[in-house]
């Protein structure tokens, strides 16, 4: 049967529904604060996306492919307090314990989820409450502040190159790692693939539980780099460094789009979703909206625009 | 004598089958079993009277939160929005009992409202979920935040003491060794238990979770099933709430922290699936109840504060790596 | 009954259906006498199946009438049709697997165990046991319906839809869609019986691909095309080959399963089983299949050949014998083991483990074989495409591009991309598992036509199949098994075929 033609073209219209959000937004803040508009305020709401971006693009690799990680607040946080315990002695190597810590917890969880098959919402969960009592322990449950020596091997995210900071560059540059790595890779591919009908893909030859592993390892990575930033930026390393900031990143997927089933989504929809939750955030202050009512905003704004963005067309049941 | 044949086959493949449900609904108790035993060994104080009701103290609440999930779960939907009502609810009980921000003194009468406004929190998820085909993940996410924040504005990010001695009673006082609020508890498992069991919402919950294209084709009116059960849910996290500002007595916009992760938790530790269609509300029990014996037996056994949330985060998967029936699910998301 | 026998149960008149772009139902007209069984052919998109929506409520017709026991009456709902005493078995694949079968007999109606709220449970199940007995089934109503083979499910169906007669007035109307496209032939025989048995208390409207099990079944036979009925025959008059030319507009060909395309196969032995077996399922399965070469496996249900299928795909592994495929002897635990020494499986279930459904056409064809697309660790999506578009037009894939998503191909294009896949992965053994379940006639041909194509150029295949028929049309060699063993084997080389009765006798 032909598809109607009307729905052919909303299907077309619905891919742009999240920039199209995004843009609306951006021009709502600025009518009610022209200031929101200018360069200078825009190049902050970029940096201060840039760690949700990070943790965002680690998730949507679980999310593609029908998992979700909810370990990484508490990687990210451990990643800062690896950091601000081993920069003085160890240097730059210190950025490297703590992105291999992110390997090494994705790892454990990817080995958690698909040998024991322990679902990755409860995997992740636990390997979570985990990576938080080791920052604890490591930290002795302390907030540890960067001395000036030490911040200067933070330079690489604190600084900027031609005017624009640092971290924005760090955030292109992991969104063109992330894509191509989403997009023209065999895993990007595959997991798309297992996402979208799990048992096809696996009838189909593909090492489904590798691919598992493989998503939840990048998760962490992801996850380290953004308490890597996150230290860099907040010159200090603490175990709930970078709590308030799972919920926001599984927004940001879906918001930009990313089904929270799987199969479905992309880092670019993920890096529009980030823009849009900071957008949201960062203008309700600007507007001036009641401290106390930003929660209820935010709530509102969350629904109405996966209202907006998600296609349901390639989603078979919304559950 | 085909027909014979065939016949001893479908006999042998039930009767494996039954088997096998019986051994993976049982998982959990043998798990509970197994560390109650532990626990013992590692200190005979687990055994005491006293520790039985701290338990029952300390479980009450997840399970109450439990059981609302359960159903979501059932259906094969998800609900985040428990952190959400519960503190609405308990700030807004806080606040029309007898208290210590204004002259309100409503005393048992204003737990109606409360479960009044858990149920509207509840039948907007299920409504805007069905109505806007949202998924339940983000929308209930979304109320999650809602709730919070008009907690937060209600009080403006301060705490109101509860005075009401009824309130109050429910955690202090006690019948047959046991607070009121255990015993409320179990009236609510046992409301929920029926439900599930013996009304047409518990049975189309579970072919919602079984299949929802084929539940709509036997004339099962999803959308209502949907919303009832959110609505539901809302009420079992509004009493969550009432039993959490008696305990606590005092209501504030953070009193739900960490309750939403720690309930899911509890409800797949007990057996049920995340996929929807399996598990029961007395599985609910039993996983609040591993959680609750676990976190216990960590303050017996003298483990550091700060090592507990790890060694429950491997003992959780140690559990429901235990008692998940492999045969029965082969994709595990 | 005998009095009132010409006057219809149900009749349409005049019913019209239209859908953006297609006009489905062109003014069909259709009549159901009491005690009838009807049968109703036609081909994928002749309107068979929105026929059948209209009737059970799903759909609602633009124009024409439906009596209903001679009054006017339309179906609001799929609860409406039921009401009124209208009811439809699916294929087996309705039963909710979760719930008992007594639940799934009375779901959606509990509403008359209920008191106050409550559902009486003990009531709902004596009044199952008794709907199970109509159907002369006998399980425990508490069993869950997973534990259920799929000719009992299929009868859990009929039970569910006889329930209806305990609260519509008239005489039952039941709508037979496909009942039997799982069922192995003695359970077909079982099906059939209940059926008749129960013409006194209601008519059926049987819809099926397989021609003669509907002229087996039926007193009469409607036969559609392109939207409208062109023919209404007594079945006691028809024969399949008239029915498949009023269905196709054209004759059944003697070269239906390509049997001049069958060439001999080659020499070379690409796949040998010794002594293979697998838990009680199949034991002590031996034989050799060579390039070019279609081995097809008959047997009933629980005969083994099933699993025996699955073993190859790589989905369960044997726990006994030798496996041996290109000279090496592999042990298959997962399907990727499978595809890394060429073998390529088209799963009876194309929408399940066939095809990723969401994915596009292009995606699905190049998903086992990516390797070869990558480039230093990327795909070259260029290629891509242009394999996909090559194998889309090679194997005549009907799609508005090959970055379509494969739900919205038919049934046919589903599985031409299922094997375009396979081909593109170089495989050298096909296994076949119920390559055509669910595809109309002309679909069938252009699978049988590929198949034919694929073993010409030296790939092996294994053919587990639907009927009989196509088993013998197809193969080269037939191998019969009964509970786990290898009961006959036989050469079926064009002009020398096997006939069915011969291999029904060491089927059972």
């Amino acid at each position: 049967m032909r598809a109607p033609i009307g729905r052919l073209e909303f299907d077309r219209i619905r891919q742009w529904m999240p920039i199209v959000t995004l843009v609306l937004l951006i021009a709502l803040v600025g009518a009610f604060q022209p200031g929101f508009l200018e360069p200078e305020t825009l190049l902050q709401l970029a940096s201060d996306t840039a760690v949700l971006f990070v943790l965002a693009t680690g998730v949507t690799f679980v999310i593609m492919i029908g998992g979700i990680d909810l370990s990484i607040q508490s990687m990210a946080s451990l990643a800062s307090v690896i950091v601000a315990l081993t920069v003085s002695r160890w240097g730059y190597a210190a950025f490297a314990f703590a992105i291999a810590a992110g390997i090494l917890a994705g790892f454990l969880s990817g080995v958690a989820h698909v040998r024991l098959k322990v679902p990755s919402f409860i995997a992740t969960l636990a390997m979570g409450g985990v990576l938080f009592s080791a920052a604890l322990v490591l930290s002795r449950e302390r907030s540890i502040t960067l001395q000036t020596s030490e911040r200067d091997y933070q330079t690489w995210i604190t600084g900027a190159l031609l005017g624009v900071p640092n971290v924005i560059v760090i955030a292109l540059v992991v969104l063109a790692v992330a894509h191509t790595i989403q997009s023209r890779t065999r895993f990007g591919r595959y997991s798309a693939a297992i996402g979208a009908g799990e048992p096809a893909a696996y009838a189909s030859g593909v090492k489904v539980d590798r691919q598992k592993i493989i998503a939840l390892v990048l998760s962490g990575t992801c996850a380290a780099l953004a308490g890597v930033i996150l230290a860099g930026r907040l010159a200090s390393g603490s175990p709930t460094l970078a709590s308030e900031l799972l919920l926001p990143s599984i927004a940001a997927v879906v918001v930009g789009g990313t089904a929270i089933t799987g199969g479905v989504g992309s880092i670019w929809r993920t890096l529009i979703g980030a823009l849009i939750i900071s957008v949201v955030r960062i203008g309700m202050t600007f507007v001036g909206v009641d401290i106390f009512a930003q929660n209820i905003v935010f709530g509102a704004v969350l629904i109405i625009a996966v209202a907006v963005t998600i296609d349901r067309s390639k989603i078979p049941i919304v559950k | 004598m085909t027909t014979q044949a065939l016949g001893a086959d479908k006999k042998a493949r039930s009767a494996r089958w039954a088997l096998r449900r019986r051994f993976a609904a049982w998982a959990p108790v043998a798990v509970l079993a197994l560390l109650c035993v532990i626990i013992a060994l590692i200190n005979p104080n687990f055994l005491s009277a006293g520790n039985f009701v701290r338990i029952a103290q300390a479980a009450m609440i997840p399970l109450v939160l439990g059981l609302g999930a359960t159903f979501v779960i059932l259906m094969g939907s998800i609900d985040l929005s428990v952190e959400g009502v519960l503190s609405l609810s308990a700030v807004i009980l806080s606040l029309l009992v007898l208290n210590g921000a204004n002259s309100n003194d409503f005393g048992p009468l204003a737990i109606l409202p409360v479960l009044l406004v858990g149920a509207a929190v509840g039948f907007v998820n299920g409504v805007v979920h069905v109505g806007l085909k949202t998924p339940s993940f983000m929308t209930t996410l979304g109320t999650w935040f809602i709730g919070v924040g008009v907690a937060n504005a209600l009080l403006g990010g301060t705490a109101v003491r509860i005075n009401d001695p009824f309130i109050r009673g429910l955690a202090i006082e006690r019948f047959l060794g046991l607070p009121w609020g255990v015993w409320l508890a179990l009236a609510c498992l046992a409301v929920a238990f029926v439900i599930q069991n013996n009304t047409r919402l518990g049975r189309y919950v579970y072919a919602l979770g079984g299949g929802e294209e084929l539940a709509a084709l036997s004339g099962i009116p999803v959308a209502r099933v949907r919303v009832l059960t959110f609505t539901l849910a809302g009420v079992f996290y509004a009493i969550g709430g009432i039993l959490a500002a008696a305990q606590l007595g005092l209501g504030n916009s953070l009193i739900g922290n960490g309750r939403l992760f720690s309930t899911i938790t509890a409800v797949v530790v007990g057996g049920t699936a995340l996929s929807g269609g399996e598990g029961s509300v007395l599985q609910t029990l039993v996983g609040v109840l591993i959680v609750a014996v676990l976190n216990n037996g960590m303050v017996l056994a003298d483990v550091p504060p700060s090592y507990q949330i790890g060694v429950q985060g491997l003992m959780i998967i140690a559990a429901v790596a235990l008692s998940i029936d492999r045969n029965v699910m082969r994709i595990v998301k | 009954m005998s009095a009132s026998a010409d006057e219809p149960v149900l009749a349409m008149a005049g019913i019209e259906k239209s859908f953006p772009g297609v006009r489905a139902l062109k003014h069909v007209s259709l009549e159901l006498r009491p005690g009838e069984v009807v049968g109703l052919v036609g081909e994928n998109g002749a309107g068979k199946s929105t026929l059948m929506k209209i009737l059970s409520g799903v759909y609602q017709p633009d124009a024409g009438e439906i009596r209903l026991g001679g009054r006017a009456t339309r179906f609001a709902s799929a609860a409406d049709a039921n009401r009124q005493g209208v009811g439809m078995v699916f294929q087996e694949q309705s039963l909710l697997l979760n719930l008992t079968v007594g639940e799934n007999i009375y779901l959606g109606t509990e509403a008359q165990f209920t008191r106050l709220g409550l559902v009486d449970w003990r009531a709902l199940y004596a009044s199952a046991t008794r709907q199970l007995a109509k159907v002369q089934v006998d399980v425990d109503p508490r069993t869950r319906a997973a534990a259920l083979d799929f000719a009992t499910r299929q009868m859990v169906e009929l039970a569910k839809a006889l329930t209806l007669e305990e609260h519509a007035s008239g005489h039952l109307v039941i709508l037979l869609d496909e009942p039997t496209s799982v069922l192995e032939r003695p359970e077909i025989e079982i099906l059939f019986q209940r059926v008749r048995a129960l013409k006194a208390r209601a008519s059926f409207i049987f819809v099926s691909h397989r021609l003669s099990e509907v002229l087996e079944l039926s007193d009469r036979i409607y036969v559609m095309k392109d939207g409208a009925v062109v023919a209404e025959l007594q079945a006691a008059e028809a024969d399949v080959k008239t029915l498949h030319r009023l269905m196709v507009g054209r004759g059944l060909q003697a070269e239906y399963y390509r049997e001049p395309l069958q060439k001999p196969f080659g020499a070379d032995v690409v796949l040998e089983l010794d002594g293979l077996g697998r838990g009680d399922a199949y034991r002590d399965v031996s034989f050799k299949l060579h390039a070019g070469e279609i081995l097809g496996i008959a047997g009933v249900l629980g005969s083994g050949r099933e699993e025996l299928t699955r073993t190859l795909a790589g989905l369960r592994p044997h726990d006994r014998g030798r496996l041996i495929v290109g000279g090496r002897e592999v042990r298959l635990s997962t399907p990727a083991d499978a595809v890394d020494v060429d073998l390529g499986y088209v799963p009876r279930e194309r929408r399940v483990e066939g095809l990723v459904l969401f994915l596009s056409v292009a995606a699905n064809i190049t998903l086992p074989s990516l390797k070869q697309l990558a480039r230093r660790a990327l795909i070259d999506l260029g290629e891509e495409q242009r394999l996909a578009k090559t194998w889309v037009e090679r194997l005549k894939v009907r799609t508005p591009g090959v970055d379509a998503l494969c739900l919205n191909l038919s049934g046919g294009n589903q599985q031409k991309v299922v094997l375009a896949k396979w081909l593109n992965a170089k495989a050298r053994i096909l296994i076949l598992d119920h390559p055509t379940r669910g595809l109309d006639v002309g679909a069938k041909e252009e699978v049988y036509e590929l198949v034919r194509a694929a073993t010409g150029e030296g790939v092996a295949v294994i053919l587990t199949s639907d009927t009989l028929e196509e088993t013998i049309g197809l193969s080269h060699t037939v191998i019969v098994m009964r509970d786990g063993v290898v009961t006959y084997r036989t050469p079926a080389s064009p002009g020398a075929k096997p006939n069915q009765v011969d291999l029904i006798g060491h089927m059972v």
